[in-house]
């Protein structure tokens, strides 16, 4: 027997290269391999906390600090991440981030290079899709993880769709594990 | 078109020849002529503004989110042009998307010039091709992107159909260059995109002024009537006519008809989408019921007894969801026949008796004809609709009762509310989350077909939300259609220099991401702040439906000057010409340059010297997609709401590429640094707060004088704090000297150029183009 994945929004089936689908787990042992890590927080994070009650600016801070990542947050969460210390923050929009996510000579928000891995959460469902469709087609090179409760197929890497309780059970072990590092 | 031939003397073997003007192509007649010299570009063929469209995209590179990884244009495919692959026809995905995109800007531009053509035709036909374009006593020029474009100065209706067959011509052109085999680069078909959507510009422009000019519409006086709007607004004791699309013919002959009749007072008026606002702007007796967002839930409620759809933005399924309710249905456009049978033909007796028993769906071709059927089968229906019909609200919402918590529906959705959640509620007497979706819903209607259990989950928010529904009445200021030159000479200057922090255009569809809520308070905001509020379509009916804290409308809220800190409603989609033509006025009227034929100029005047940014936080249509990417070709930045990145293209600046923010210094010819201002043509924000910000930061420009970008500053950097807690990372990259920084500000904003290496610039007099260097050293 085997699990049919389906993207979240009905309508939105890909082609052949489809996100592998991981569970959170398996997200912290890959994130772990990273060494430049860049956490893309979009402008629906807030809402998560009211809807499924993941603080997702918290889960953000915690999984750049495990690794030495930098945040780039969507600028209508923004705010949610004022007195944040030790782990680079940048204000800018999605859009912004991704077109110089996408460009191979960028040298990053440090100066330092380019990200080996960029993780989505706490996007628009349809906003982030398209987000991702632009790395999926334009940068190739660059993976991405969505950590979002639903399925993104034009991730590299994503979570299936999960209940609100699931969810955050499962960022909670994964960033258990990757704390762990330290 | 026409080409002109001057012989001012003449002395040979032949002839003597003294004040010839021959004309091939049309007759010049007396008092035509018009002194401006003919620019380098009058009616600009697909490739005329190539170079112009290059400096664009060079600074602002298209920016692409395929919606799809296939191409299927054609038999080889369907082609996986995924991540660098190619197709069988060698198409790769940077080119598929261009193509998509110009494909976009040609469907919105010939949805708008068919408009237009319809409407001229129209006019034409009942006044006379040489009833004369008049758009107000004030209003010398009249017709700013016709003159702009074509070259030309239109006096009477008949001018406008030089107009429309370059717009056929250039259609044509462009789609052709869509087919497979055709163009073959993204920038040259985001050039194509550009020429589309100044064509769209255009043919908005030829539509407006011919009916303001043939049908009495509002000349651009700022206090026109407010009238209402609302789904509440519409009486239902009274016999309901409705009409659907944008062309305002048929509407305005029903409203001709029952005032010849003298029984206009005991029928409702009314209309969804921009025919609501033409409706208005030619009756005050006319209603609106709302934007697009509205369309399937009015209809739904059986209220009307008779729907007229004329064309654009009716809805494909409109005709059955009309007939299942009863509401017997008039398609009146070559556009939408919706496969009724034509009875145009037919007497007017005929079609009433056809409409009233056995043929309750048909077209009919000729708006006079409409304009009586529509009346006389209305009032016949009405007494039967009223003891027929109604909403049954305790029916509707038993259906809850089947739900399974499934949330196909929310899933669906394509703005992801949380429908399920919001039915299953209902299901156990908890009505209040269908209300609150009511106000975020965009109408569409996909959980309806998503439900396996086939509950009509329109209709079920509806019944939940029908006390909102009866209360939903508001106020809206009618269109007034162009911008007065008096106007323009007020603020022309303070624009130019800065003092005016901007002009703030809403415009679009009603597709949000939340609710209209969002697209009032941003509206709101800028208000205060003194900015110019213009707004046009459904964005401006959306304005409307909201109350501030004491129960205002803002079109009872803020006058409706073309002045800082007012708020203009210009009407219709086709009204979007003047918000445009206003911007084109200034570098006309306070800077006096030529607007004949010479587009390079104006938009090189526009995109450094003019704060105009649109701001369509609802955008749908490809023709809102159209209107948008004809205002970047003229210099002017768009932010498109979230659900706007399905259109899958931007055009993205980068702030850090300094080499690509300098200008010449027309003062000496030197390339000079200008600052990423405008930063973004085209950008699509996710939140409010974004667009919020971006808009005060797009608003700023090269010329700006010291206290103009204090001004503009001032506001970026409050709205910034407001709203993300800081200073603005990129606050270094507009200060050009000290005077620019905002004197309250100055303890913040120098300790952080200080920190980040700040060097004062000269303040250029910008401009892109080489041959408007005035001297070089």
């Amino acid at each position: 027997m085997s699990a049919k994945i389906s993207s979240y929004e009905t309508a939105e089936i890909r082609g052949p290269k489809l996100a592998f689908n991981l569970t959170p787990e398996n997200c912290g042992r890959m994130l772990k391999r990273s060494k430049r890590l860049l956490v893309v927080v979009g402008g629906d994070a807030l809402k998560m906390k009211i809807d499924d009650g993941v603080d997702v600016p918290e889960v953000a801070v915690r999984l750049a600090r495990s690794l030495g990542g930098t945040i780039v947050a969507s600028p209508g969460v923004f705010k949610a991440f004022q007195g944040v210390s030790a782990v680079k923050l940048i204000n800018m929009g999605l859009e912004d981030a991704v077109n110089r996510l996408k460009d191979e000579s960028w040298k990053g928000f440090d100066g330092m290079g380019g990200y080996d891995m960029a993780v989505f959460i706490g996007g628009l469902y349809y906003f982030q899709s398209m987000m991702l469709s632009t790395l999926k087609h334009f940068a190739p090179n660059q993976k991405t993880i969505s950590l979002d409760r639903f399925y993104h197929p034009n991730a590299t890497f994503s979570l299936e769709n999960l209940t609100p309780d699931k969810w955050k059970a499962g960022l909670d072990a994964m960033l258990q594990l990757l704390e762990e590092k330290k | 078109m026409a080409t002109k031939i001057s012989i001012k003397e003449l002395d040979s073997q032949f002839a003597k020849i003294r004040g010839l003007d021959l004309v091939i192509g049309k007759i010049v007649e007396a008092g035509e002529e018009w002194s401006e010299p003919v620019g380098p570009t009058p009616y600009p063929d697909i490739t005329a503004l190539r170079s112009w469209d290059q400096r664009l995209l060079a600074r602002y590179p298209p920016f692409y989110s395929p919606l799809s990884d296939f191409c299927e244009f054609c038999t080889y495919g369907k082609c996986d042009l995924t991540a660098g692959k190619q197709g069988a026809c060698g198409i790769d995905m940077a080119t598929h998307q261009g193509k998509w995109s110009l494909l976009t800007c040609v469907m919105g531009a010939a949805a708008h010039a068919t408009h237009a053509h319809h409407i001229v035709e129209y006019l034409i036909k009942k006044y006379g091709e040489d009833h004369p374009i008049d758009v107000g006593s004030e209003i010398g020029v009249e017709a700013p992107l016709i003159r702009l474009i074509a070259g030309i100065k239109p006096k009477k209706l008949g001018d406008l159909k030089e107009v429309l067959t370059y717009l056929d011509n250039q259609v044509t052109q462009l789609t052709s260059a869509t087919a497979t085999g055709q163009e073959q680069a993204p920038v040259d078909y985001e050039s194509k995109a550009l020429h589309a959507g100044m064509l769209d510009n255009l043919a908005l422009e030829v539509a407006d002024i011919a009916q303001i000019s043939a049908l009495g519409l509002p000349k651009g006086n700022s206090d026109t009537p407010l009238v209402e709007i609302g789904m509440g607004a519409i009486d239902k004791s009274k016999p309901v006519v409705l009409c659907i699309g944008h062309n305002v013919a048929p509407g305005s002959e029903v409203i001709n008809y029952l005032e010849d009749k003298g029984v206009y007072g005991s029928v409702e008026v009314a209309g969804i989408c921009c025919t609501a606002h033409d409706l208005t702007r030619y009756s005050k007796n006319a209603k609106i019921v709302g934007p697009i967002s509205r369309q399937l839930m009015f209809v739904r409620s059986g209220i009307a007894d008779i729907l007229i759809i004329d064309q654009e933005c009716v809805r494909a399924d409109v005709v059955d969801e009309a007939r299942s309710v009863g509401t017997r249905i008039i398609a009146t456009s070559d556009q939408v026949c919706a496969g009724l049978p034509d009875l145009t033909e037919k007497t007017p007796d005929e079609i009433v008796k056809a409409l009233l028993t056995d043929t309750p769906a048909v077209l009919v071709r000729n708006p006079v004809k409409v304009g009586e059927v529509a009346a006389r089968a209305a009032i016949e229906a009405a007494p039967q609709r009223k003891s027929e019909k109604g909403l049954k609200d305790e029916q509707v919402l038993a259906n809850t009762s089947r739900c399974s918590l499934c949330r196909e529906c929310t899933e669906n959705c394509p703005i992801n509310l949380d429908i399920g959640y919001a039915v299953n509620a209902a299901k156990k007497s908890n009505l209040e989350p269908l209300q609150k979706i009511f106000l975020e819903c965009i109408g569409c209607g996909r959980c309806d077909e998503a439900c396996p259990q086939s509950i009509p989950v329109l209709s079920t928010i509806n019944a939940a939300a029908s006390a909102k529904i009866r209360e939903e009445k508001f106020t809206i200021r009618v269109g007034r259609g162009p911008i007065r030159d008096t106007e323009i000479r007020n603020v022309g200057r303070p624009i130019v220099m800065g003092e005016i922090p901007g002009v703030i255009a809403f415009a679009g569809c009603s597709n949000y991401p939340g609710g209209n809520e969002d697209l009032a308070k941003m509206a709101d905001e800028f208000a205060k702040r003194r900015y110019i509020i213009v707004a046009s379509g459904c964005a401006a009916s959306d304005l409307a439906r909201y109350r501030d804290e004491n129960g205002q409308t803002l079109y009872e809220k803020y006058p409706g000057d073309f002045d800082a800190g007012c708020i203009v409603n210009t009407g219709s989609c086709v009204s979007n010409a003047h918000p445009i033509g206003a911007v084109i006025k200034i570098a006309s009227i306070f800077a006096k340059r030529n607007l004949r034929g010479n587009f390079e100029e104006i938009s090189d005047y526009i995109l450094n010297r003019i704060g105009a940014v649109a701001i369509v936080w609802g955008s749908q249509h490809q023709k809102a997609m159209a209107i948008a990417t004809g205002a970047n070709r003229l210099g002017i930045p768009v932010i498109l709401g979230p659900q706007g990145v399905k259109h899958r293209r931007a055009y993205l600046g980068r702030s850090e590429d300094d080499e690509k923010w300098s200008v010449l210094n027309a003062r000496d010819g030197k390339k000079v640094y200008g600052g990423p201002a405008p930063e973004h043509l085209l950008y699509v924000a996710e939140t409010i707060e974004e667009t919020m910000v971006m808009a005060a930061r797009l608003v700023m420009r090269p010329n700006d004088t010291a206290k103009g970008r204090m001004i503009k500053l001032s506001n970026y950097i409050n709205l910034h704090k407001q709203l993300y807690g800081t200073m603005p990372d990129d606050v270094q990259r507009f200060v050009r000297a000290e005077t620019d920084i905002p004197i309250t500000m100055k303890e913040d904003v120098i300790p952080v150029l200080e920190e980040r290496g700040w060097k004062p610039i000269e303040i250029p007099d910008p401009t892109l183009l080489d041959r408007m260097v005035l001297r070089r050293e």
